[in-house]
């Protein structure tokens, strides 16, 4: 039976204005969570706030999510002190498929990074062949650059102001990369719509599976209240689309299926 | 001592019914909580036909609450028959069947399609108070007369427990229970959700895609307590109390206004384990106080002169 844990909030770290990883103690957590796969957490209002899992330490028993100041409830879980306790259901959601993937390429933007950096370190302690392109605004924005540097020898990243790495956005990079670097090559795409429309558009056309993960405002997280759906295409025919839970069905989908 | 209760004919264990829209047909809830041991289940609103609901943004969260404008997604009544009904009844849950129309007609269609049923069927709980779709529902719902027609129509259709989930975004919802009863209901469900807005600054535009949705959470409680005690006052039938339940305190306070049972709904969407939580709040709370039967709570109200 899936529970709603009491969780403390044991580590915080700031990062530029906006952003801050925190890190809670759940041994639950820590142990079932898959990359692509996200937490609902309480906040000061009513409802909880969804956020895809950053990565887990299943020996001190934690896991991790970034968060971007984006509203109230988010200002709110970044104020919080170190020690405070959350409740959280998780972890949600299908996560990413890693079965029969050859080759990866993880493509992420904006707070699409957090769950970006859980895929890279996944493909890294299984020994999947990894790349990541990330799509910062400014180097100043370049959030876990040291971390993804780390975990992922072939990390290139784009800007849009052009003082780190390529100018442009992450299509700037993609579109440099050789057909036989991408054969057999899976994508993994987390950020903006846009972002990962403009992505997929390129990965169908040179023929790659890819995968999106899609956000859309939540309350339940659990698949209950049907507030989070998202146009999928239907199969059944003379009918264009299926509303498919974003929080249950997905937040993964493949990139085919998507209705933009 | 006993926390379990009758509303008219149906016979619940104990007071507690997930309320429509917020629990599916049980299937993810039951990943959170042993759903036999919940007075009943109310299913997602069920229309003739499938329905995709509304398109875009459908949530926004308020003080205390929510709005929420889904539009009766669900996979229509033939699809509820194949696949869901046996599942909820399997659940050990009490099965209540939740039915929206767009006209009369779908209704009548509808009834006659679940009465075959009655024997997997506790009550039919006919939604006359969707605010989220555009034809029907809360149009029939906000006329006492038109509630007495279709229900009296209905109620030659079918002998099953008939509840009549009835909107607050009316003046007098004494007076729509009275028509709902008049019709031959065996209950009042009261409230569904109030018509409400929420805008952005910056873009001037509403929140939802559907400009306006259904207002719940702890946020509608004191109104919808209002109502259930004016609904106790005006008919004799039982109502079941639905608004912004959160705790076994607030189950309490909506059977002494006069309800028979109660429905939860947003704390469900918040807390996915609190009614089973408040099953067992409801036991200890009669055993700490000498309580030996829970419905001898109902309508216990005393008003101040």
């Amino acid at each position: 039976m899936n529970k709603e844990y009491s969780v403390r909030l044991v580590k915080k770290e700031v990062l530029g204005d906006t952003c801050a990883v925190l890190t809670f103690s759940c041994p639950e957590i820590a142990e079932a969570a898959k990359p692509g796969q996200f937490v609902n957490l309480s906040c000061a209002y009513f409802l909880k706030r969804p956020f895809g899992i950053m990565c887990v330490d299943k020996e001190s028993k934690t896991f991790s999510v970034g968060v971007r100041k984006v509203g109230k409830g988010t200002e709110k879980i970044i104020a919080a002190k170190e020690g405070e306790e959350f409740t959280v259901l998780g972890p949600l959601g299908n996560g990413f498929s890693f079965d029969g993937v050859k080759k990866l390429l993880l493509i992420g933007g904006g707070t699409g990074i957090f769950p970006i950096f859980f895929a890279t370190k996944f493909a890294k302690e299984n020994g999947i062949s990894c790349q990541v392109v990330n799509g910062y605004r400014c180097k100043n924005d370049a959030l876990l650059y040291d971390q993804f540097s780390c975990a992922c020898e072939q990390f290139h990243v784009t800007t849009d102001a052009g003082d780190l790495g390529v100018k442009g956005n992450v299509m700037a990079y993609l579109e440099t990369m050789g057909d036989e670097e991408l054969a057999d090559t899976t994508c993994m795409v987390v950020g903006p719509g846009i972002m990962m429309r403009k992505v997929s558009e390129w990965a169908l056309s040179k023929g790659l599976t890819c995968y999106v993960s899609l956000e859309q405002r939540m309350a339940c997280g659990i698949g209950a209240c049907l507030v989070c759906v998202c146009k999928i295409k239907a199969e059944q025919e003379g009918k264009e689309f299926v509303h498919k839970r974003c929080c249950k069905d997905g937040p993964v989908f493949k990139a085919e299926e998507v209705i933009w | 001592m006993s926390i379990a209760v009758k509303v008219g004919q149906v016979d619940l264990k104990n007071p507690i019914i997930l309320a429509s829209g917020t629990c599916g047909f049980g299937r993810e809830l039951s990943e959170y909580m042993d759903l036999s041991k919940l007075g009943a289940l109310s299913s997602k609103g069920l229309t003739l036909l499938p329905r995709d609901g509304n398109q875009g943004v459908r949530v926004a969260e308020t003080p205390s609450g929510m709005l929420n404008c889904v539009g009766l997604q669900n996979p229509g009544v033939d699809a509820f028959l194949a696949t869901e009904l046996d599942y909820m009844v399997e659940s050990g849950a009490g099965v209540v069947v939740n039915v929206a129309g767009h006209s009369n007609e779908d209704y009548i269609a509808m009834v006659e399609k679940l009465d075959p049923y009655k024997d997997k069927i506790d009550a039919l709980e006919l939604n006359f108070s969707c605010p989220n779709v555009k034809e029907g529902c809360m149009v029939i719902g906000s006329s006492p007369k038109a509630i007495e027609a279709l229900v009296s129509d209905l109620r030659k259709r079918t002998d099953l427990p008939m509840w009549i989930k009835l909107t607050p975004n009316v003046t007098s919802i004494a007076e729509t229970a009275k028509g709902a009863e008049a019709g031959g209901a065996d209950a009042i469900v009261a409230i569904n959700t109030m018509l409400g807005m929420a805008i952005d600054i910056r873009t001037r535009r509403p929140l939802l895609h559907n400009n306006t949705g259904g207002l719940s959470g702890p946020c509608v409680k004191p109104v919808a307590l209002r109502m259930v005690h004016d609904i106790y006052d005006a008919v004799k039938i039982p109502v079941v109390g639905c608004g912004g339940i959160s705790t076994y305190e607030d189950v309490l306070e909506f059977m002494i206004a006069g309800a028979s049972a109660v429905e939860l709904g947003t704390i469900t969407l918040v807390h996915p384990t609190r009614p089973a939580e408040i099953v067992e709040d409801l036991a200890k709370y009669c055993a700490d106080n000498g309580i030996e039967e829970l419905s001898s709570l109902t309508g216990t109200l005393e008003l101040w002169r």
